[in-house]
């Protein structure tokens, strides 16, 4: 082959592409994180204000993930199954997430929640409710900002399956529920999943709305990545990256589970053809 | 059980589907709704399995309305056009789905729906394919495999979308002895859409021919052959050479004629020959099929003649021979535009 050597030299420039912009940074997190030897990648992680940090943003994943989870079902579901007015509305209104900075979703938030200047703010001192500046302002915030990847897995997935094995199940006496439970769920099971873990590590991840609806108020309303950014301000850099590795880690676990799930519904559409 | 549609009309926007169908559908009959592609015959299929709801009228089974009944709970088969097996589910796991999803209390024991699905699976004569999964099966295994799925919650009326559209003819042709000799031995009235009319004609009790939305005729086989109704069951049920006449009241007439009711000499006798060209000549099997065109008018002629009286003329392509239809239908055009 004539071209073995263009080959070559596309698949270098490629390789050494990523290994300078993924892999390099990626690996100088954890040669950072462990400069200053264990006692101090340990004491940074078990420091009571990064347990404090990771138990908010698992407590945001705990209730993000599943609320997201049901309602991007719902949407598919509809959108998919069912023909109506207002299918694109929603279809676009899916999608609004994805098109606003996050630091403009956050200002929404506090715009509606502020209890100085919110638009809530009568309802919301009366009650003394605290939303802004509180966890339910960061959760709020991450749902908001993840509504989208459970819905956008499913919805090209779902309308692709069509629903003639659905229409079969009704035929032969299933239930609604059965049906789903059935039928619908085993066959999107894998995208479920992708989607799920897309969620999952852009709620752990989520800076920029959290950020703008926490107040940065520390052992309080900090989750993980706002943590890590106060770290660094303080120049405790091998901290800050010790900090950062737990969710690198987090980000390669996810993406080895997406990547098996891809390969799942690949092989799962092969199957059906 | 029989089915009754009554005054059914369905309209998808402004696409009318399906206006005023009237039809009675006798216990244990089976029935072909044989039509073009458009002409209502899937919706009218999917509006007695309730999976489409019509915008007027009722559906009665054995005299009780079912208009409002859900899928779920009337009891019909459906065999979908493409099969639509549950794909992440065996052969076995997906005829035993109708008994499993019974609510408790309905719901055979364990050993009875194994029992059943086997039973069905040596009716399907699939037995030893019990643990493969769909995307293992052929198309033929897989319909069969979706009509076992479909009778074995033993439903009293079995509905069947284009069963064997998607199969190769050999295939397609075995099946359809198999479902005739399978309704026959089994007690169950049977509903079958299609578009190809010798699938109409060699299965079914009765035809009914629905053309954009509205039934152009309901007969046997040899009524709606023999007898259509009007130039569109002609024109749908096989081949039609047309011959335009202009007779003494100065009216014009259109005669009709089969393929296999052209004659073919090579003498003018008395009686209404015309001049024709051989253009082409088939000559495969027992039937030799001839294209031939009308020096007078131009129009093309297609005849069907035995081998034996293709070998007696000694045709060949360019000769001119004389034509007539040895037997035709007239449709007055004025009745029936085309």
């Amino acid at each position: 082959m004539k071209d073995k050597g263009f080959r070559f030299i596309l698949i270098v420039i490629a390789l050494s592409f990523f290994l300078l912009l993924l892999i390099v940074p990626l690996l100088s997190v954890f040669v950072k994180a462990f400069e200053k030897g264990w006692g101090l990648y340990y004491a940074a992680i078990s420091d009571p204000m990064a347990i404090k940090a990771i138990k908010l943003t698992l407590l945001t994943i705990a209730v993000t993930v599943p609320l997201n989870t049901i309602f991007g079902i719902m949407a598919a579901w509809s959108v998919t199954k069912f023909d109506f007015k207002g299918k694109n509305i929603i279809l676009t209104l899916i999608d609004l997430p994805f098109a606003i900075s996050p630091v403009v979703a956050g200002l929404i938030f506090v715009l509606l929640f502020s209890t100085s200047h919110g638009l809530f703010a009568p309802l919301l001192n009366e009650w003394g409710l605290k939303i802004i500046f509180a966890t339910p302002g960061i959760i709020l915030a991450t749902l908001f900002v993840t509504v989208p990847f459970v819905a956008r897995e499913l919805i090209p997935l779902m309308e692709a399956q069509g629903t003639s094995e659905e229409e079969a199940a009704l035929t032969l006496g299933a239930s609604g529920w059965k049906t789903f439970l059935l039928v619908t769920l085993p066959n999107i099971k894998w995208g479920l999943i992708y989607g799920v873990i897309l969620t999952a590590a852009r709620t752990a991840g989520e800076f920029g709305a959290v950020s703008v609806v926490s107040g940065h108020i520390r052992g309080l309303t900090n989750t993980l990545p706002l943590h890590i950014e106060i770290l660094y301000n303080e120049y405790q850099f091998s901290a800050a990256f010790a900090v950062a590795s737990l969710l690198t880690v987090v980000a390669i676990i996810n993406l080895l589970i997406k990547n098996f799930a891809d390969w799942k519904i690949k092989s799962q559409n092969k199957l059906s053809n | 059980m029989s089915i009754e549609i009554i005054n059914i009309t369905k309209n998808f926007e402004a696409f009318k589907a399906l206006s005023e169908i009237n039809l009675k559908i006798e216990t244990g009959e089976l029935v072909a709704l044989l039509g073009p592609s458009g002409s209502g015959k899937t919706t009218l299929l999917r509006i007695i399995a309730g999976l489409e709801s019509s915008d007027t009228g009722s559906v009665i089974f054995d005299g009780e309305d079912h208009t409002g009944t859900s899928t779920q709970d009337r009891k019909v088969g459906f065999v979908f056009q493409h099969y639509a097996l549950f794909k992440h589910m065996t052969v076995f796991e997906n005829i035993a789905f109708g008994l499993k999803v019974r609510p408790r209390k309905f719901r055979p024991s364990k050993e009875v729906i194994r029992q059943k699905t086997h039973e069905l699976l040596s009716l399907v004569k699939m037995e030893e394919l019990s643990n493969r999964y769909p995307a293992q099966l052929s198309g033929g295994q897989r319909q069969r495999i979706a009509l076992a799925r479909a009778l074995a919650v033993e439903p009293k009326v079995l509905l069947l979308d284009e069963p064997f559209g998607a199969l190769d003819a050999k295939v397609r042709k075995d099946l359809r002895r198999w479902l005739r000799k399978l309704h026959d031995e089994y007690p169950i009235t049977s509903v079958f859409v299609t578009h190809d009319q010798e699938e109409a004609l060699d299965v079914a009790d009765r035809i009914v021919i629905l053309n954009q939305g509205k039934i152009e005729q309901i007969g046997t086989p040899e009524e709606v052959y023999d007898n259509p109704a009007n130039p569109f069951v002609y024109n749908f049920l096989g081949n039609v050479n047309l011959f335009h006449r202009r007779v003494e009241d100065g009216k014009n007439i259109i005669n009709y004629s089969r393929p296999h009711d052209i004659e073919i000499r090579l003498e003018e006798d008395e009686g209404e020959f015309t001049l024709a060209e051989i253009l082409f000549i088939r000559a495969i099997g027992p039937i030799v099929n001839i294209e031939l065109k009308r020096l007078d008018t131009g129009d093309f002629i297609e005849a069907e003649i035995s081998r034996e009286v293709f070998k007696d003329l000694g045709l060949a392509e360019r000769k001119k021979v004389f034509v007539r239809p040895r037997d035709f239908r007239v449709f007055t055009p004025d009745d029936y535009a085309i």
